[in-house]
């Protein structure tokens, strides 16, 4: 559950959004590296992240449009096969992205559009994560939320494979098999 | 004490599971003469050279280390009763036979310590290698049929080591699903006309209803 401490959180709230200005804003210039003077005029396009966007929207400043990541084009292509659109290269935070944007654009598709992508994709997920040691190909697609859920599958089944071949029940800690460097020399060195 | 290993997931680490089940009891025929033991978790004893007894497998495998006794295999590890389980197991889809809850770590620990006490022990290895992989083959396709309409699932007689393996999938998986199905995200679809141009987008909510 999203936290004011949760990491991904804060990150997914980074995703650029493309917003176009209702009203002027005087001294924003920064905002829009094109820009050549100090201020913003109205109906200008541009991309801010998610935070900003959300607040601005609160104070009806700016209109969000439907972010790349959930427009026609991909809903067609998640609809064609889900297992295989790279989702991570469009928005690592796909999920958690979807479920915030979709009340501020207004469109109720978003909400199934989501729960159809992750349960066509989870399905590839579970079949794929309990197999072996070796990392599919599938884990480089999958968004974070995915890959968490990838993650705790395959660790708990190569712990219990550890397990079961053996092996010493104490481990030796990592620090301790490293070979200490030598910074200090022992003394001066005669000619 | 759970959640040594990951404080995030909870989960016990195998080595914990089998730590559990050393408390199970099993039966040795001792080979020295000791008096009571008293124990936190009860008193075991006194034992009487080839008179069996019941202690846990701790205390078995201890004993067991120093050649003080026998460890006499469980009646659930012969062939003929591993063979009627494995039957079982395959004929039965959907559900699982009763087993020990602790038979993959018990087995494990009688394998590697009182190997001479056990008889045909790569038969009984490669069965018990056997059922727990139909097992878990049906719980993975038990988990292919989670969706958003689950809000629990029901396993009977599973085992706490395959318990402990899904444990970590099958919770972050609920969690998602109830998250991506709350009413909260998907809204009913408006009444009026004015959203008739976005109908080809409900397609995938059809294809939920109809499942």
């Amino acid at each position: 559950m999203p936290g004011y401490y949760d990491m991904d959180d804060i990150l997914m709230e980074d995703e650029p959004i493309s917003v176009v200005f209702q009203v002027g804003a005087h001294g924003c210039g920064l905002l829009d590296p094109g820009s050549e003077t100090n201020d913003i005029e109205k109906g200008t396009k541009m991309d801010l992240p998610y935070w900003l966007a959300h607040q601005l929207h609160l104070r009806q400043a700016v209109s969000i449009s439907v972010p790349a990541s959930f427009s026609q084009k991909t809903k067609k292509e998640i609809q064609a096969d889900a297992a295989c659109v790279d989702l991570k290269g469009r928005c690592p935070y796909f999920y958690e992205l979807g479920c915030k944007i979709a009340p501020l654009v207004g469109d109720k598709t978003i909400g199934t559009f989501l729960l159809y992508a992750f349960t066509d994709r989870y399905k590839e997920i579970l079949s794929k994560s309990h197999s072996g040691p070796a990392v599919p190909r599938i884990s480089s697609r999958l968004t974070k939320e995915e890959s968490q859920l990838f993650e705790a599958a395959r660790s708990s089944m190569a712990a219990f494979k550890k397990w079961r071949t053996g092996g010493s029940r104490l481990e030796k800690a990592s620090i301790l098999g490293r070979k200490r460097k030598r910074t200090i020399p022992l003394g001066p060195s005669s000619p | 004490m759970a959640g040594q290993s990951d404080p995030h997931l909870s989960v016990f680490s195998p080595p914990e599971v089998e730590f559990l089940a050393e408390d199970e009891m099993v039966e040795i025929i001792p080979k020295l003469s000791l008096g009571s033991l008293h124990m936190i978790c009860g008193d075991f004893g006194p034992f009487r050279p080839n008179i069996a007894s019941e202690v846990p497998l701790w205390l078995a495998v201890a004993l067991k280390k120093r050649g003080k006794c026998d460890i006499r295999a469980p009646d659930w590890m012969s062939v003929d009763k591993l063979m009627q389980i494995l039957e079982a197991e395959r004929e039965s889809p959907r559900e699982f036979q009763p087993l020990p809850f602790h038979y993959i770590e018990i087995s494990k620990l009688l394998f590697e310590h009182a190997h001479d006490n056990l008889q045909d022990i790569y038969m009984v290895r490669s069965l018990i290698e056997d059922i727990r992989d139909v097992r878990f083959h049906k719980v993975e396709t038990g988990l292919q049929t989670i969706s958003g309409r689950t809000h629990a699932v029901k396993l009977k007689n599973l085992s706490a080591m395959e318990v402990n393996i899904v444990r970590p999938f099958m919770i972050r998986t609920l969690q998602a699903f109830y998250k991506h199905d709350s009413p909260h995200i998907i809204q009913q679809p408006e009444r009026s006309g004015s959203r008739r141009p976005q109908a080809p987008d409900r397609g995938p909510r059809r294809d939920l209803r109809s499942r």
